[in-house]
């Protein structure tokens, strides 16, 4: 006998279509984010690796938030007068700058730059940068109502607009910042006498080789002079990129998304696979009574199934290529300019494997049934006995093994990726069992209203797939409630809720010697807190200890960008000093401050530092103070109130300690909203190296590209809600003869189809409903336990968004679920009837 | 649409509730035109049994959805209580089927997720009647399935699922209950039992019933026997009672 029949096959694929549409479909769906983020990554990969000089704006990256020492600008200006290198210097720093004669001014970020800036790439200036002119971005001349052409107070300098940025190689335009671009020729850099001593200004040196194969060796030739603490020296080669840490830690989160989507789909592939075969049972059954072996039936289901698999599996990387060309928009403003995307070979090889891994393994378990379905249950109508459980345990073990190897692929961190795995499954668990239990009580409920009474029996009719759509459901919403409800509660606690009487104006870069008469020209009772710049090399004559996870996020102790380079850069950190407590403060080790005997040398840290860097009360501590080394032991251990707008600091010193040493000094005072531009630029008048902050409006713009961001990962998880819905049709096809049956009875019972409709729209409102109550109990939870732990915020239950989600989900799964059912609906009762009656 | 009314009598003291007038119904199948009614007349008066007799394909059970209302005629006219319905919509149709009819079919056709009760109380509480429960435990109680109330249609014997069918097509106290081969699917134990409920509750109720049939010994019991043959009646007998 042949194995393999081929009109059979094509007969099973020409018939059962909704079914096989469905599977169709989920195999797809399986696939397509992976494809299309896979794809996007390697397209920003290689743009960023074929634009990393442009990137980086060089070749040889030297920088420091210092002014050079000596030897390194003697070094650079060796290689330049060798011929080895073109160079430029930049500075970039914020300030206030005002219109000329007018009072309105704008924290802009300035960025001053020598003859031959960019070295790499090309800037999008409408006008050439010269000296007496700067060149700005156009949200600049939007806020102070200024044109091209028209003068602006600089500093100390009067220069006119010049031109307009539309972008820059080495920065992305939309990336947070807290002011527009303003672009200055370096040789107004005196005249604007912005940059002195203690000032934040980010000094660097970009070099272009000459020889390219000389890169390495020029960077090493400055590293060699370079204070190892305080200058980094980078090669376009070495150098990440805000960009690249933005996307690295972007796309692994919307990867996580994706493998959730896949997991889902699989889910649907199994389920509409087991609807489709059952369809098929008459067919197999009859065969099998014929002489048909279970292996011929096996084979030749085999065959269909990957078949289908693979024009789903086509499908799913077409619509992830198309995805892919999607994603630039979606993420317009954080790209680089000029990405090129590409289709990525690698990419969509590797998500084709992966198609038919997912589907080799969801579709198992269904077929596997076939064997041992004997004609004489297909003709009784009795669900087959389970024989053997192994296969079913192997499979799941199968099932959560891929799913575990994915996660760890896709996360290259062993540890991380079975924290994402478990944390995944306990969620699936968790949506299981409450569905059991929701289900559980559904069952026990007494209902008089006649519709609602068939609707809740419906949801308990055989083969509903009741489960597997609350499971599916719930738990994509789960994730997707989630993430909303979080991005809420952080823009509730960061902006909505800025605490009344904190202060929503900071001053910073105020010179010692300005205090006097800045707090004069103030005029308002202002707490006045010294800013010291350092590094700490020691702890115990010993290399702090690193965290590199910390110190790539980035923490809030006061820690100056860390770049996760460990052994290279400093730890580098604000110090302040003072002799009391701050109001949000309380000690955890330690009597007081600085103990009884007020050392000089004494240091107060913060708890979080400390259990980052491994200190305790008695350590001794080295920090260098731009140059000076100071020697300081720990005396207490603070913590601070989180929601505290109290700056943070590591490390307090007392008084003694620090005060001598090069600082600045920065207050923070509260101005009702219409007063923050006046004063921003009565102060700035008088004091133009001042940089004035305005939170409330920074905060805003803080929120707006946190909203940006989760709206991309709203995006994504929305394909795993896809998963959800068509586990919805599935279900309505699967149950078709089971839902025309109760039609039919209703009408013939006199029901009018009106009626028949309420039941099966009651039904689908209920699905939605459990569904939509069930995610968003998990995600409510969820969220409380990350604000209430993680966050350190309140928490806000948000009811009115959360009406609106069960709302929606609800309008969503009762229209899906009603345009799958219309069919049924219209059939006339008599022909149900007469297909019963034939069968009998 | 024109409703022509009718009016038909017999001896002066019976009137037609259900004729069927010159009806034809026949079906497509591939490229064939198959006419299962062709041009049959008849009426079927208030209280009468009639029993439709045929052998199998000779229409009677097409006969029965056309008089019933579930099915339409390709041609001729439908008339019940001398109202023409023949153009009805199906939701025009529900409440005669829901009240004016009572329906009893070979394959019992209750429905699987309703216990023994409620498919009894279904159409009594689709009409929303306050007393459907009593009303339909106490049926069961009368065909002697009152221990079995909450049993569902899988928990049941052929026999069994037939009497609470029957209690359903009884509960809304229609005029005429229309039976499709009610033992087609029983022994002949309980076939006999279920021929012998239905005349009873005949009988007691005064209801009208049409009952189709290929057994000569069912038809025994009939007070008219229509037998139909290729489409159309070749024979219809009255008994007295």
């Amino acid at each position: 006998m042949t194995l393999l029949h081929l009109p059979f096959i094509r007969r099973q694929l020409a018939t059962t279509r909704s079914q096989s549409l469905i599977f169709l479909l989920c195999v797809a769906l399986s696939m397509v984010t992976l494809v299309a983020l896979r794809g996007f990554g390697d397209s920003v990969d290689r743009a960023l690796t074929r634009d990393a000089r442009a990137l980086i704006g060089a070749d040889v990256v030297v920088q420091s938030n210092f002014t050079f020492d000596p030897a390194v600008d003697a070094a650079v200006a060796a290689i330049a007068a060798r011929g080895d290198a073109e160079t430029v210097r930049t500075w970039e720093f914020y300030s206030v700058v005002r219109r000329s004669g007018e009072d309105s001014s704008l924290l802009s970020n300035l960025k001053v730059v020598e003859a031959g800036w960019p070295l790499y790439g090309s800037a999008g200036l409408s006008a050439v940068l010269a000296p007496g002119r700067i060149i700005v971005e156009q949200a600049l001349l939007d806020r102070l109502g200024v044109q091209v052409g028209d003068a602006l107070r600089v500093g100390d300098a009067n220069l006119t607009i010049g031109g307009l940025l539309t972008f820059e190689p080495d920065r992305p335009t939309t990336f947070f910042a807290l002011g527009p671009r303003v672009l200055v020729d370096a040789a107004d850099l005196a005249a604007l006498n912005l940059v002195n001593p203690g000032s934040r200004v980010t000094y660097r040196w970009l070099l272009k080789a000459a020889d390219p194969d000389s890169v390495d060796a020029l960077a090493a030739e400055i590293r060699a002079v370079a204070a190892r603490d305080f200058v980094r020296v980078d090669t376009f080669r070495t150098a990440r990129t805000g960009v690249e840490r933005f996307f690295t830690n972007f796309l692994f989160f919307l990867s996580l998304v994706g493998i959730f989507t896949l997991m889902l789909a699989g889910i649907g592939i199994q389920s509409s696979l087991t609807a489709f075969l059952r369809e098929r049972h008459g067919t197999i059954a009859i065969a099998r009574t014929l002489g048909a072996s279970s292996r011929f039936v096996m084979a030749n289901f085999y065959l269909v199934v990957l078949l289908l698999g693979t024009i789903g599996a086509l499908l799913g990387i077409v619509l992830g290529l198309m995805l892919q060309w999607t994603l630039p928009t979606l993420l317009s403003g954080f790209l680089p300019p000029d990405i090129e995307l590409l289709i990525s070979t690698r990419a969509v090889v590797e998500s084709a494997l992966l198609g038919l891994v997912v589907v080799l393994l969801f579709t198992f378990l269904p077929l596997y049934r076939l064997e041992g379905l004997r004609p004489s249950y297909i003709f009784r109508k009795e669900e087959p006995p389970i024989v053997n459980r192994l296969p079913f345990a192997l499979t799941l073990a199968l099932i959560l093994g891929l799913f575990t190897a994915l996660v760890i692929w896709q996360l290259g961190n062993v540890r991380t990726a079975l924290w994402f795995a478990g944390g995944a499954l306990l969620l699936l668990l968790i949506a299981a069992l409450l569905t059991e239990a929701a289900l559980w009580l559904l069952r026990r409920w007494a209902v008089r209203w006649l519709p609602m009474r068939q609707a809740l029996r419906g949801l308990f009719r055989p083969r509903n797939g009741t489960r597997a759509i609350v499971v599916t459901l719930s738990t994509a919403l789960g994730v997707l409630f989630c993430i909303f409800v979080i991005e809420q509660n952080l823009r509730a606690s960061f902006v909505q809720s800025y605490p009344p009487n904190a202060p929503n104006v900071f001053f910073l870069d105020i010179q010692p010697d300005q205090r006097a008469d800045f707090a004069d020209a103030l005029g308002m009772e202002a707490e006045y807190i010294p800013a010291v710049r350092a590094a700490l090399l020691a702890v115990n004559g010993e290399e702090p200890r690193r965290n590199p996870e910390a110190d790539e996020r980035g923490s809030n102790d006061g820690t100056d960008e860390s770049e996760g380079d460990a052994g290279r850069r400093a730890l580098q950190y604000t110090l302040t000093y003072r002799d009391t407590l701050a109001e949000s403060e309380t000690l955890v080790q330690g009597s007081s401050l600085f103990g009884l005997a007020q050392e000089l040398h004494a240091v107060s840290v913060l708890q979080e530092t400390a259990d980052a860097r491994g200190i305790a009360v008695g350590d001794l501590l080295t920090f260098n103070i731009q140059g000076v080394s100071l020697d300081a032991t720990v005396t207490s251990i603070r913590k601070q109130d989180t929601e505290s707008v109290q700056p943070f600091f590591g490390f307090v010193f007392a008084p003694a300690a620090l005060s001598a040493a090069p600082q600045t000094i920065f207050t923070g005072v509260r101005v009702a909203p219409e007063q923050i531009a006046p004063l921003q630029n009565r102060m700035v008048a008088q004091f133009p190296n001042v940089t004035v902050i305005d939170v409330t409006a920074t905060l805003a713009q803080f929120a707006s590209v946190v909203q940006r961001i989760t709206q991309v990962v709203r995006f994504f998880s929305a394909f795993s809600i896809l998963a959800g819905l068509l586990i919805v049709v599935s279900s309505v096809y699967a149950t078709r003869l089971a839902r025309v049956q109760e039609a039919a009875y209703y009408k013939v019972l006199g029901a009018t189809s009106r009626w028949v409709t309420a039941v099966f729209a009651l039904e689908n409102v209920l699905l939605g409903l459990f569904s939509a109550v069930l995610a968003l109990l998990m995600a409510q939870v969820a969220a409380w336990a990350l604000m209430t732990w993680l966050f350190d915020l309140e928490y806000r239950f948000l009811p009115f968004a959360s009406l609106a989600m069960i709302a929606t989900t609800i309008a969503a799964v009762t229209l899906v679920g009603m345009v799958a059912s219309v069919g049924i609906l219209r059939s006339r009762p008599i022909n149900f009837l007469r297909l019963q009656t034939e069968n009998e | 649409m024109s409703e022509t009314t009718v009016s038909y009598s017999v001896d002066g003291t019976m009137s037609a509730i259900l004729s069927a007038k010159q009806v034809t119904k026949s079906y497509v199948i591939g490229d064939r035109q198959m006419a299962v009614l062709d041009s049959v007349t008849f009426d079927i008066y208030s209280g009468e049994f009639v029993v439709i007799m045929g052998s199998s394909g000779s229409g009677k059970s097409t006969l029965l959805s056309v008089l019933s209302g579930l099915d339409q005629p390709s041609q001729g006219r439908i008339y019940i209580d001398g109202v023409d319905v023949t153009d009805w919509s199906e939701d025009r149709l529900a409440p005669i089927r829901n009240s004016t009819f009572g329906f009893v079919f070979q394959s019992f056709h209750l429905v699987p997720s309703l216990n023994a009760l409620e498919n009894v109380a279904f159409p009594a509480e689709l009409r929303g009647d306050k007393e459907s429960r009593q009303r339909a435990q106490s049926l069961l109680e009368r065909v002697g399935l009152g221990g079995r109330t909450t049993n569902f249609p899988h928990q049941l014997s052929g026999g069994e699922k037939q009497r609470v069918a029957i209690c359903r097509a009884l509960i809304n106290r229609p005029k005429i209950i229309f039976a499709d081969e009610p033992t087609g699917n029983l022994d002949s134990k309980n076939g006999a039992a279920i021929i012998d409920l239905l005349i009873q509750l005949h009988c007691e109720r005064q209801t009208t019933l049409v009952l189709v049939t290929h057994a000569p010994e069912v038809a025994e019991h009939a007070e008219r026997v229509v037998t139909l043959a290729d489409g159309k009646i070749v024979k219809d007998e009255r008994k007295g009672k």
